[in-house]
């Protein structure tokens, strides 16, 4: 995994995601998923070219049902974008590109 | 500096494997491009019963990883999870910019890019998507475990998705249009004799509601025209497919449902372009007539590289 996504637990929410002083993208992933195991590679690669700007995190769902509940994630991959301490922008979900990764954070810093 | 290769396959799927292990096992520089991870739909698909040379049932994502391996021990290149973000398809030497950097080119193309699960266009629909919408058993059933579920739709893969997806549902309501399953008779009758299962024949959905995450759904029943809210934990859809041409807009004709036509050498009406598996305007859609496509499509490229030198 790249240097620039890490995985975080229910319990580190509030003080990584929520508090964090930069913007911060969350994926929920699970086993068993394809779509999931495709979204890594692309997740990567743009965690990379945002490095130091924005926060790249994944959570494994099967790990923090009550989290997922919380937030209303029901299918994997879902990636949601933080700023502030606030969900901003609309959800990805499912089969995801690359560039519709790099779009939604290019608009969260913009 | 471009890569160059002989052929270029675009899609991952049974069709565009079955295209690069005859395209290397005969020698040609091929290189498979695909958006996610290789396998296609079979790699979603939970259990494959039809496929021939597997007398027990094969896992999907299972059979995928063959095909892949298979296509790879020739000698092609499977580029995973990545975009095409320019190309030029009209050109004798064909050419591909994958993530707005790595340039390949190639004589012969094979656009093998399947379909995708058909969404239903109703009202509620993009709000809940991830919020209690699915259209993957095997991604999203276990976030379903011990929940009242329903599934649209009363083909083969709606039946047989149910049926994987009562593992973790406390119950499932199918909703189906007609008065009986489109599916298999074996699969249907397992489901109708499954104590989870129950059936809405004659419905139709109508809408998605809720707050943040999906409450209810309404349904018509088609008899009566009466609607009513079903509450719900989640709802599947499985109402078909549409093929993903959207790399072939303006390039090749497409028909009325957005499928390609051929000939049947796969050949389309662009010299060196070749057209493989579901996207492929045809009246049936498998496992077995995508590797068939895969397979023709190869031979028809190399017959083309060797006639166009």
């Amino acid at each position: 995994m790249s240097e620039n996504v890490r995985e975080i637990q229910a319990t580190q929410y509030e003080t990584e995601v929520l508090a964090a002083p930069e913007p911060v993208v969350l994926d929920f992933f699970s086993t068993e998923c394809p779509p999931c195991e495709a979204l890594a590679p692309k997740f990567e690669a743009v965690a990379d070219q945002f490095k130091g700007r924005v926060r790249f995190f994944k959570i494994f769902r099967q790990g923090n049902r009550d989290l997922a509940a919380k937030l209303a994630v029901t299918s994997s991959p879902t990636l949601l974008f933080y700023k502030g301490g606030k969900e901003v922008g609309s959800r990805l979900t499912g089969d995801i590109k690359r560039s519709e990764i790099k779009q939604t954070v290019e608009a969260m810093l913009a | 500096m471009a890569e160059r290769f002989d052929l270029v396959v675009v899609g991952a799927g049974p069709a565009g494997l079955t295209a690069a292990i005859y395209g290397s096992r005969s020698r040609l520089r091929t290189i498979v491009l695909d958006e996610g991870m290789p396998g296609g739909q079979v790699k979603t698909t939970h259990k494959v019963s039809n496929y021939p040379g597997f007398p027990e049932d094969v896992k999907g994502a299972e059979l995928a990883g063959l095909f892949s391996k298979q296509a790879e021990r020739f000698g092609a290149r499977i580029a995973r999870a990545v975009e095409i973000t320019k190309m030029d398809l009209a050109s004798r030497e064909k050419s591909f910019v994958l993530d707005e950097d790595e340039e390949i080119t190639g004589r012969a193309v094979i656009v093998a890019t399947g379909a995708k699960p058909r969404a239903l266009g109703l009202p509620g629909e993009d709000t809940f998507r991830g919020r209690g919408i699915s259209y993957c058993a095997t991604c999203d059933g276990a976030y379903f475990e011990g929940k009242d579920i329903h599934v649209i739709g009363g083909g083969n893969s709606a039946v047989e998705e149910s049926l994987f997806l009562t593992q973790f549902s406390r119950s499932l309501t199918i909703i189906h249009q007609f008065d009986e399953f489109q599916a298999e008779p074996g699969t249907a009758k397992e489901a109708l004799e499954n104590p989870k299962i129950k059936v809405m024949w004659s419905h139709e959905p109508r809408a998605f509601l809720g707050e943040t995450v999906l409450q209810q759904l309404r349904v018509e029943n088609l008899k009566t025209k009466q609607t009513s809210e079903l509450d719900t934990d989640g709802v599947f859809v499985f109402v078909g497919m549409v093929p993903r041409t959207e790399l072939l807009k303006g390039v090749v004709p497409l028909d009325r449902w957005g499928c390609v036509e051929t000939d049947d050498s796969m050949q389309t009406s662009v010299p060196g372009l070749f057209a493989a598996g579901d996207i492929r305007a045809k009246k049936f859609r498998q496992i077995t007539t995508a590797v068939a496509d895969g397979t023709i499509a190869a031979l028809a490229a190399q017959k083309y590289l060797r006639e166009t030198r």
